[in-house]
């Protein structure tokens, strides 16, 4: 009963928080809801026992995107009290078209999904079978890395596409210090930073570390590292520049190169392609593909193409 | 029962009941600095007693420093947040009467 | 004993978490709005270390390290907000 009543309260909380999120009248109440809607799918994550997805959420879902859309909301503000409003853009008439194209597209998945002869999911039964012989304890990173290493590869690189195509919206200017909140003068910024900091890059080290053999993960890791990055930038610590220095550019792609290289080395023994030589080469891509992700997150709320020393820093 | 449970229980009713007492401050507090007053204090006293009581439950000595750190750290950024909005709210006290016309 | 008090703990703070949101409704200020979000912060904390206590997945407590953390992201993007919900009626 008791599970019963937890469970549902979870359901119908989330279900409530989002509708919430994009219904509510003032943009602000929509924000907290959003970040509120966050935390309580990691709860629900962790519930139904996915502690990999619990950690992404918590790092992605409500401290990311929530101060993203509290640098943004700040900006909107700004922006209207000191210029006249912009009038409400006219909806354009390619919205009705693109929105039926677009149910269309999803319909036309979803049958052939319903209707196409399904295989059944063999990653996870034969990572199951054989994580004694992988010498990976966590069957996800298993998954990831030696049955599904398309996948994976596939994902790092929309993680760039996203950078780039963020890039090509934002225009040159590079919004320098735009994530930059009004510094707050006072001494504990400095104290939380002075603890949390050090503690996010040794938490981000453990969990890819622990991701061969319990939850955790170059994904997980790469979110906590951006994590750190974007409290650094809230504190005016680091700040945006238009064009990326050598080192970060190595840093942005460094995952998908390594990916491939290793990737492609296989082929030229006769073996499949991504067939990983050995725990060695998980280690190495799981390190290059934390950094890079955490680099494309932080760039990615920065809004800008490179990191320098900030006012504060 | 033993022992080691009953503690467990006592620490984590009581810890709930901080949490409880934390959320009726919140509620029922005159203005946002009682409030985050409340709040607060209450509700990291709160994670120490469910803190302790499931370290008392554990017994593991990796699961216990986990728990400490976690709430230090809880403790840290707490802080640090009640200190952040306190200031904010500060701030903006000109402005927050006007605001409280469109409670609902 | 313990195990069975476990869940209705977790129910009893999603309750407080619930009766919390209120105060996102009523403000009146910015600030007061956003201790709920801290509430949930705290709370969900808890929650997660009961979890993993009792449904026997230590990870848990790995992502509620992450949410003491990372918790102080949100209240930093806060400061640098104006005083009042200016946006208030432009939506319709």
């Amino acid at each position: 009963m008791t599970l019963f009543l937890l469970d549902g309260l979870i359901v119908v909380g989330l279900v409530t928080l989002a509708y919430q999120a994009v219904s509510s009248r003032s943009l602000f109440r929509g924000i907290i809801h959003f970040v509120v809607f966050g935390l309580t799918m990691a709860l629900a994550w962790a519930r139904v026992g996915a502690p990999d997805l619990a950690m992404a959420e918590a790092a992605i879902g409500a401290g990311l995107t929530g101060a993203l859309m509290l640098v943004a909301y700040r900006r909107l503000v700004e922006g209207r009290s000191d210029s006249p409003a912009d009038p409400a853009p006219a909806q354009s008439r390619l919205a009705l078209p693109i929105a039926i194209g677009s149910g269309l597209l999803v319909g036309v998945i979803g049958l052939s999904a319903l209707f196409s002869e399904v295989e059944p999911a063999q990653a996870g039964q034969a990572v199951l079978s054989e994580l004694q012989q992988v010498d990976l304890g966590n069957p996800i990173t298993a998954v990831l890395l030696l049955y599904r290493g398309l996948d994976t590869l596939l994902e790092v690189a929309v993680l760039l596409t996203a950078f780039l195509a963020a890039r090509a919206v934002a225009g040159a200017d590079g919004g320098e210090g735009s994530a930059t909140t009004p510094a707050p003068e006072t001494p504990m910024v400095g104290a939380l930073l002075a603890v949390v900091i050090p503690l996010t890059v040794l938490v981000a080290i453990h969990l890819l570390r622990a991701g061969s053999y319990e939850p955790g993960g170059a994904f997980q890791g790469g979110a906590v590292l951006a994590g750190a990055g974007v409290l650094l930038i809230l504190s005016g610590r680091i700040a945006a520049t238009p064009v990326a220095g050598p080192l970060i550019r190595m840093g942005l792609l460094a995952g998908l190169v390594s990916f491939m290289l290793i990737g492609l080395v296989p082929l030229l023994k006769g073996s499949p392609l991504l067939a990983l030589p050995g725990l060695w080469a998980v280690y190495f891509i799981e390190t290059a593909m934390m950094l890079s992700i955490a680099i494309t997150l932080i760039l990615l709320f920065a809004g800008g193409g490179g990191l320098k020393r900030g006012r504060n820093g | 029962m033993t022992l080691t449970d009953d503690v467990t229980l006592a620490l984590l009713l009581a810890g709930c009941g901080f949490y409880l007492a934390g959320t009726v401050g919140l509620l029922r507090f005159p203005d946002v600095f009682c409030r985050l007053h409340a709040l607060t204090k209450a509700d990291n006293l709160g994670l120490f007693l469910v803190c302790s009581g499931l370290a008392v439950h554990s017994g593991e000595a990796r699961v216990v420093s986990l728990l400490l750190l976690i709430w230090l750290v809880g403790l840290l950024a707490a802080t640090v947040s009640a200190h952040l909005i306190a200031r904010h709210a500060h701030q903006h006290l000109a402005t927050s009467p006007e605001d409280s016309n469109e409670q609902r | 004993m313990v195990d069975l008090a476990m869940p209705g703990m977790v129910l009893f703070l999603l309750l407080n978490l619930l009766a919390g949101m209120l105060r996102v409704y009523r403000g009146p200020t910015l600030a007061d709005r956003m201790l709920a979000a801290l509430l949930f912060s705290t709370t969900t904390v808890a929650v997660l270390l009961i979890l993993a206590e009792w449904m026997e997945q230590p990870a848990l407590r790995n992502v509620a390290l992450l949410f003491v953390m990372l918790a102080s992201i949100i209240s930093l993007a806060f400061v640098g907000l104006p005083g009042r919900e200016e946006l208030e009626d432009d939506r319709q």
